[in-house]
């Protein structure tokens, strides 16, 4: 059952791999949902969001680790049925080419509102599909091995933002709890879509080399992203004031703004379009296991063709719909319901699917 | 019995040299006219006929001119033959040379003749005595040009392979460096060596290189260029995936990081393989100089990387997009110089790394004293005219000029072409769609980095897939006792380079 001897993944990749897979432009407008919600308590849901993840997370690597060496399709087929499990698996095939899709809308939005307001839109999708292809034909090991670099790379990213510290007021936080545990339970769901991307240890799950690890780094990955998502929301929760907050769409960017250099105005421009690189290995994992799945249902043992097909096909889509930030508004709507199923309904369903289906085969085969 | 026969030798000799697989004949007349027959309008072919001693049989030694080394055929193979000595074996006295075979076949002694070696045919034996008098016209051994180092040694490899191989061993005298030889080419029949150390080179890596070796099937392999283009991973990549080296020195230290070095015949440059993108950043000279210089270099080295690959399209995109980045001073500045020129940015750019990729491309043809002449006036036409004639402005002389010290920095020379013909593209993209272009060129760069690989090695090792211990030799180089462990990029089986006898603390 092992044919994917060649592409395992160490533990830092698999951390890394979960942590890219999470961390999109979802953070980009984080700070103002919770703030539209929460108000400054709104911090807080990041973290109580988090717990819940990793109860999610471990509830995942709990049904996959009784099989170690299945892949998501293998456990489908495995637990269902030939022809069912394929049935039942291509929603959530689906749910993650909708995702790849979205993420690319999403940065394509971003780009087209601060760098190339008249270049159409699927021109720059087409732009992404480039470097995403050459990535995405490979094996899971590239991947990793590209995600590992461009988070390094990108590293110093999150301490720029500490350039805005003159003007942080503390006093925006204080007090706590203002109105009670109320707005913050309500601010959780807002959160989903910035944490969605721990599905994809369904998929990678299999590939890691020290299974043993697996929780644990996955724990490691999850933690990452909610440090991350902390840090940028408090930072932009001391920035700006609690009301100022809801008056800004994406209130990092608007925070980078202020931001100067006597060399070197502008340089949200520059973060920004740096940023790609973090965003991509976001959209690049969903559209990997997209593609795998696929070619693994079709029996195809490459997956470059499958590959191709889906740029392609996201770009006619992409010049059909002519997405605008209200469409893909709806589309981050969808995808946080869709979110909400395969990140809590589903492994919980599954874990327990699979408990009754050992003690009924045990049954069985005594 | 004839059916086993036909059969052993179809599969041994391929079909139309089955019959030059004939054995020699008795006679000296016929063997001569064999040879006249077989080397038709060869006017170096020499056949001195003599009567060898002691007893007079006669004789015929064959040799091509230019090919061997009179001096010895002369003296230590006529002489013993015609004069006589003490040593007497089948009937002629022993001449006094060390490496001699016997060959019993004509294709053999073709190829013998074709080697440089001198053949002795004598009446009514069916056997040939083959001595080696190779000796062909050598250049002296000589700084290599390309990759001239200051602290190094000077010597470089020559044409000569069993030369270059003595020049490797002398840096490691050790029963673990193995050879193995392949013969490649049809017509050329080029000699090609693996050099490896057995106890840390991987098998596997072994294995790997000598099939896509014995898998060439060519005419002839003049260059190790030629050689390294039949075996690399990925013919469609802008990156060089060997080292290609003409200094020993290096050879020899890559052979102990783990490295195979391949050894052509007739060609001065080895292949070093497999290859890391940050290997082509470093020189012989960074393990001669103190730490803190050689880091301070490296970081200069990876900087003019980034400046030669990225800065003539940081300038069109700065200038033709997002030109609110740059502060207001300076954009009135570049304003100002850019008032007079005509052309978009691109095209202005363009022009300029053109023309100084033709002046670099004919500085190489153009004879030395002529060469710095042409190069001065090149220059102030490329820049102090180009800028009062108003074709292009001050910032794109000093962004070219920039671009190109920084394309000359890299210690290999493929690294450096490459990176240069990177650049276009790069400007390209930065002309189409500003800082986004070239951040999706990057992208599309690391994309390829991660997945090329190296004889099945990844390129991109220790960046990617990070190897955080290879990464005292990356950026910056460590002092060489920290560095007790081999760079684990060669994939070493033997891990542990040198024992850590630094005193630390206390201990002193």
């Amino acid at each position: 059952m092992r044919t994917y001897a060649m592409n395992e993944i160490t533990l830092m990749q698999y951390i890394l791999l979960v942590h890219g897979a999470q961390v999109g432009t979802g953070i980009l407008s984080l700070p103002r949902q919770l703030a539209e919600t929460s108000g400054t308590d709104g911090w807080m849901c990041i973290i109580i969001a988090w717990a819940i993840n990793c109860l999610a997370g471990t509830l995942m690597l709990l049904s996959a680790r009784k099989y170690p060496d299945f892949t998501i399709i293998d456990l489908f087929n495995y637990l269902f049925g030939k022809w069912f499990g394929k049935l039942l698996i291509f929603p959530l095939i689906c749910y993650f080419g909708f995702f790849g899709i979205d993420i690319m809308t999403n940065t394509m939005l971003y780009i087209k509102a601060w760098f190339l307001p008249k270049t159409p839109e699927y021109v720059i999708i087409l732009l992404f599909a480039i470097p995403s292809f050459l990535i995405v034909r490979n094996g899971l090991r590239i991947q990793a091995r590209y995600v590992v670099l461009s988070f390094f790379m990108m590293l110093w990213m999150p301490f720029f933002l500490l350039f805005s510290m003159d003007s942080w007021n503390v006093l925006h936080l204080l007090p706590l709890f203002k109105e009670g545990w109320g707005p913050v339970i309500q601010g959780v769901p807002k959160t989903i879509f910035a944490y969605t991307g721990i599905e994809v240890v369904f998929f990678i799950y299999p590939f890691l080399q020290k299974k043993q690890y697996a929780i644990h780094g996955f724990l490691i990955g999850n933690s990452l992203t909610m440090l991350y998502y902390l840090y940028v929301t408090l930072v932009s929760f001391l920035f700006f004031t609690p009301d100022g907050i809801t008056s800004v769409n994406q209130p990092v960017l608007s925070l980078l703004k202020n931001i100067e250099f006597r060399f070197l105005e502008r340089f949200d421009m520059i973060f920004l379009s740096l940023y790609l690189f973090v965003v991509s290995k976001c959209w690049m994992i969903f559209i990997y296991c997209t593609v795998y799945s696929t070619s693994r249902l079709l029996n195809k043992q490459d997956h470059t063709s499958h590959a191709a097909l889906y740029f392609l096909l996201a770009i006619a889509v992409i010049y059909v719909v002519k997405p605008t930030w209200n469409i893909a508004d709806e589309w981050q709507t969808t995808l946080s319901y869709l979110g909400t199923v395969v990140l809590y309904v589903l492994p919980v369903g599954l874990y327990l699917y699979i408990r009754g289906f050992e003690r009924f085969h045990r049954v069985k085969t005594r | 019995m004839r059916f086993f026969d036909k059969k052993s030798a179809a599969t041994d000799q391929p079909h139309n040299q089955a019959e030059e697989d004939r054995p020699i004949h008795q006679a000296l007349a016929q063997n001569i006219e064999e040879v006249k027959r077989s080397f038709p309008a060869a006017p170096d072919l020499t056949i001195f006929q003599f009567d060898t001693a002691p007893h007079g049989t006669p004789g015929a030694l064959v040799f091509l001119d230019g090919l061997s080394d009179k001096n010895s055929l002369n003296s230590h193979i006529l002489r013993p033959l015609m004069y006589g000595t003490q040593e007497v074996q089948k009937d002629i006295s022993l001449p006094t040379i060390s490496g001699c075979r016997i060959l019993t076949t004509w294709s053999d002694v073709e190829n013998a003749i074709l080697q440089g070696e001198s053949l002795l045919f004598l009446d009514g034996q069916q056997e040939v005595t083959a001595y080696d008098t190779k000796g062909w016209p050598q250049r002296g051994i000589e700084d290599p040009q390309l990759e001239s180092s200051l602290k190094g040694g000077h010597q470089g490899f020559v044409e000569t392979g069993m030369q270059n191989i003595s020049l490797i061993r002398r840096y490691i005298p050790n029963l673990n460096l193995r050879i193995s030889e392949q013969k490649i080419g049809r017509r050329g029949k080029t000699n090609v060596w693996i050099l490896y150390l057995e106890d840390i080179a991987h098998p596997e890596v072994l294995q790997e290189l000598e099939t896509r070796l014995s898998k060439v099937d060519v005419d002839a392999v003049i260059n190790t260029g030629e050689l390294a283009e039949f075996i690399e991973d990925n013919p469609f990549s802008p990156f060089p995936q060997f080292i290609m080296t003409e200094r020993p020195d290096s050879a020899a230290s890559q052979l102990l990081a783990g490295r195979f070095v391949v050894i052509v015949d007739r060609s001065p440059s080895v292949i070093i393989a497999p290859a890391t993108f940050t290997s082509f950043l470093q020189s012989v000279d960074d393990y001669s100089t103190r730490w803190l210089v050689t880091s301070f270099i490296r970081l200069l080295r990876f900087i003019a990387l980034f400046i030669a690959l990225l800065l003539p399209a940081t300038y069109i995109a700065f200038i033709s997009y997002n030109y609110e980045v740059i502060p207001i001073q300076l954009f009135l500045s570049v304003a100002e110089s850019r008032a007079r020129v005509p052309f978009p940015p691109l095209i202005e750019a363009l022009m300029m790394e053109i023309m100084i990729e033709m002046m670099r491309e004919a500085g190489i043809r153009l004879p030395a004293p002529v060469g710095q002449t042409i190069g001065i006036v090149g220059g102030i036409v490329v820049g102090q005219a180009a800028v009062q004639a108003g074709i292009v402005s001050n910032i794109m002389v000093i962004v070219v000029a920039s671009t190109a010290i920084a394309s000359f920095i890299f210690p290999s020379y493929d690294m450096g072409t490459a990176v240069r013909l990177l650049r276009f593209p790069m400007m390209l993209m930065a002309s189409l769609f500003g800082i986004v272009g070239i951040v999706i060129g990057c992208m599309t760069l690391v994309g390829h980095l991660v997945a090329l690989e190296s004889l099945g090695t990844p390129y991109g090792s220790p960046l990617a897939p990070l190897r955080l211990v290879d990464m005292k030799d990356t950026f910056v180089r460590l002092p060489l006792w920290t560095m007790f462990r081999r760079p684990t990029s060669t994939r070493p089986i033997q891990k542990i380079r040198m024992r850590r006898e630094r005193p630390r603390g206390d201990q002193r």
